[in-house]
């Protein structure tokens, strides 16, 4: 496998063979090496000096269950740090196929000046995008498929990325050909766009599944992990509610983010949970789906498709975050509005989380009262005409406090917390403040383990543990919730790296890979000027108490600062 | 004693009514957790639940009191 670098500059492509120190990282982990070795951490994220680099994980590239993940990281615009963002899709696949270990977008094109990058076995060239420019992810994405063939992998943004917003993501096709598998978070469609690159076109034929240097040891540990994969409670839970089941299990635990995280539990719940979804969809027919794959080869299944009356598609997937942050955040109790929403905001090419959380602020401050979805969808426009309204809500709900004068504002690192909140689940709370990535749930989300959520005991060894594991998963290209396969089966992912590349590493290589990763990633922060300051949750959340445990966030800032020293 | 028990996914039931997803149960004092679940013939393992008594995680010996709200469900991990 190599690595590709394209000069946006020069546009200039070569492939380079693998470091040595590359070669036994992917995803996430790889990311973080390289933008340490080659980005300076102190540079400007939308600036010549920041470099986008896609990494598949690991095990991508042979439609292992749940592990063909694209990893994709900069220096974020949105918090300033190191960062990795992965999705599903059909990325990851097509790139390991071409032989692409890591793919390097280096300099800035002319001001001004879109562009496609299309990869194939020929290599690399570039095309005018000026046509896609201003047009919405879903269209732009119509109109590369008729362009490219409906079996290319496709990377795009969309106008939010064209703006240079904080909040923009970057799409990717999933198996049925919708580009909403993204990379949400941390802004890096505004790295993409700060580029002048339109979409990332991957045509993967004539290319080659990696080589496995021992198949039949492979296919062992293969099976061994689909056996405890599909063994397991949890997938037939994924595969009939998706993670809509969490709407109702957050609010069990007065951990459901309200009125812009002001309460634990929201009255209209039960029309966003998971169980209502699912006798909806199903009542409903026609495209809607309550189980689908994002990955081909997936067997946990736990996207969906939701239809509206008649029938037809309104967005897919729809999932818990998203109805958390648009729905219960904005005390919006209709699953069709949060669809409505999470459409709109997709085909703007932005993350639903970092939205959701800006609007939340924003409703605060005054510009929606709480519950009016015909005003949350008023203000999702002004971000598509781009007026200073708009930016200001799509560089996220950081800057929409600061401009509007809002003081309880849920970021960290000014990133947008997720659907899970701190002072009721703390050991999350935990990650948000600590992880490099900002507050995210999947850098570790605590709500699964068996321990007294509200109590601070306890919940810094839990977040360390999780925040480990899941930057080896992210490392690997594994779905988190192929982490419950693995945990069933704890030696496959020994069996599975010795056989895919010959090595000859330990059954500890999950917690090594999830160590050294993160090492990297403070160590990028570190020198990007971050202290233990910026590992904090908002003042507000130690002082006001979260109904209806009346909890505040009360894990001591020793605690917090020594929770790497291992 | 009533209790309030909220089912989540899997073990909400079908009635005629539609799912159910809130039962109030009658049991006796000093019953435990584990009763309760035993009473409404659930037969996930333990293991495989999260169960939590008026928002915070229990276990099954955990003894019931009056009036808790009591949240059954089956574990994930997260969204």
């Amino acid at each position: 496998m190599e690595v590709w670098r394209i000069d946006l500059q020069k546009q200039e492509f070569q492939k380079e063979p693998t470091r040595e120190t590359w070669q036994h990282l992917g995803g996430r982990g790889l990311l973080a090496r390289i933008l340490l070795d080659e980005v300076d951490p102190t540079c400007e994220p939308l600036g010549p000096g920041n470099r986008l680099v896609f990494a598949p994980g690991l095990l991508v590239g042979h439609m292992l269950s749940s592990c063909d993940r694209i990893s994709v990281g900069a220096k974020s615009p949105l918090t300033g740090g190191i960062k990795e963002s992965n999705a599903g899709g059909r990325t990851g696949l097509h790139m390991t196929k071409l032989g692409i270990k890591a793919l390097i977008l280096e300099g800035i094109s002319e001001p001004g000046s879109w562009w496609i990058l299309h990869l194939s076995n020929q290599g690399a060239r570039f095309e005018f995008a000026g046509e896609l420019i201003g047009k919405g992810v879903y269209e732009s994405a119509r109109l590369l498929l008729d362009r490219y063939g409906e079996k290319a992998a496709i990377a795009l943004i969309g106008p939010g990325g064209e703006m240079r917003l904080s909040s923009a993501g970057i799409q990717n096709l999933d198996k049925d050909r919708v580009p909403s598998r993204i990379n949400a978070r941390g802004g890096l469609g505004a790295v993409m766009g700060s580029k002048g690159l339109k979409a990332i076109v991957i045509d993967d034929s004539g290319g080659e599944k990696p080589p496995i240097a021992n198949l039949p040891a492979f296919r062992a540990a293969q099976k061994e992990f689909n056996k405890a994969l599909m063994e397991h409670p949890q997938t037939r839970i994924y595969a009939d509610y998706g993670t809509a089941a969490m709407s109702r299990m957050s609010n069990g635990f007065g951990g459901l983010p309200t009125r812009n995280f002001s309460k634990g539990q929201f009255q209209g719940v039960e029309t966003i949970s998971g169980e209502y979804m699912r006798q909806l969809l199903l009542s409903r027919g026609g495209e809607s789906e309550t189980t689908h794959a994002c990955m081909a080869g997936c067997t946990i299944r736990c996207s969906n498709v939701f239809g509206g009356d008649d029938g037809k598609s309104i967005v897919s997937p729809l999932e818990y975050e998203t109805i958390g942050l648009l729905g219960s955040n904005l005390e919006i109790s209709s699953l069709d509005t949060i669809a409505r929403l999470n459409w709109e905001i997709n085909d703007l090419g932005l993350d639903t989380i970092e939205v959701g959380a800006a609007l939340g602020v924003a409703a605060e401050a005054g510009w929606m009262e709480f519950g009016n979805s015909e005003r949350a969808m008023d203000l999702l426009q002004e971000i598509r005409r781009g007026s200073p309204l708009g930016r200001v809500l799509g560089n996220g709900a950081a800057i929409t406090g600061r401009v509007f004068g809002v003081e309880r504002v849920p970021v960290v690192k000014g990133q947008a917390m997720s659907a899970y909140e701190p002072r009721a689940i703390k050991g999350t709370g935990v990650t948000y403040a600590t992880s490099p990535q900002g507050a995210d749930h999947t850098a570790g989300l605590t709500i699964r383990a068996k321990i007294d959520h509200l109590d601070p005991e306890g919940q810094v060894a839990l977040s360390r543990g999780v925040q480990i594991n899941m930057a080896g998963y992210d490392t690997l290209g594994a779905c988190s919730f192929a982490g419950f396969g693995f945990a069933a089966s704890p030696l496959t992912i020994r069996d599975l790296l010795n056989a895919r590349y010959n090595w000859n590493v330990g059954e500890d290589i999950l917690q090594a890979l999830g160590r050294d990763t993160i090492k990297l990633e403070r160590e990028f922060n570190h020198r990007a000027g971050f202290t233990s300051a910026q590992d904090r949750l908002p003042e507000y959340m130690r002082r006001e108490m979260l109904p209806p445990h009346n909890a505040v966030f009360d894990v001591p800032d020793e605690e917090l600062d020594g929770i790497f020293d291992w | 004693m009533i209790l309030t028990v909220h089912l989540h996914t899997i073990l909400q039931k079908e009635t005629p009514e539609g799912l159910q997803n809130r039962v109030e149960v009658n049991m006796p004092a000093g019953s435990t957790l584990g009763d309760l679940l035993a009473s409404l013939e659930i037969t996930q393992h333990p293991d495989s639940l999260l169960l939590a008594v008026n928002g915070r995680v229990a276990d099954i010996d955990q003894v019931l009191r009056p009036g808790d709200q009591v949240n059954l469900m089956p574990a994930i991990s997260g969204g």
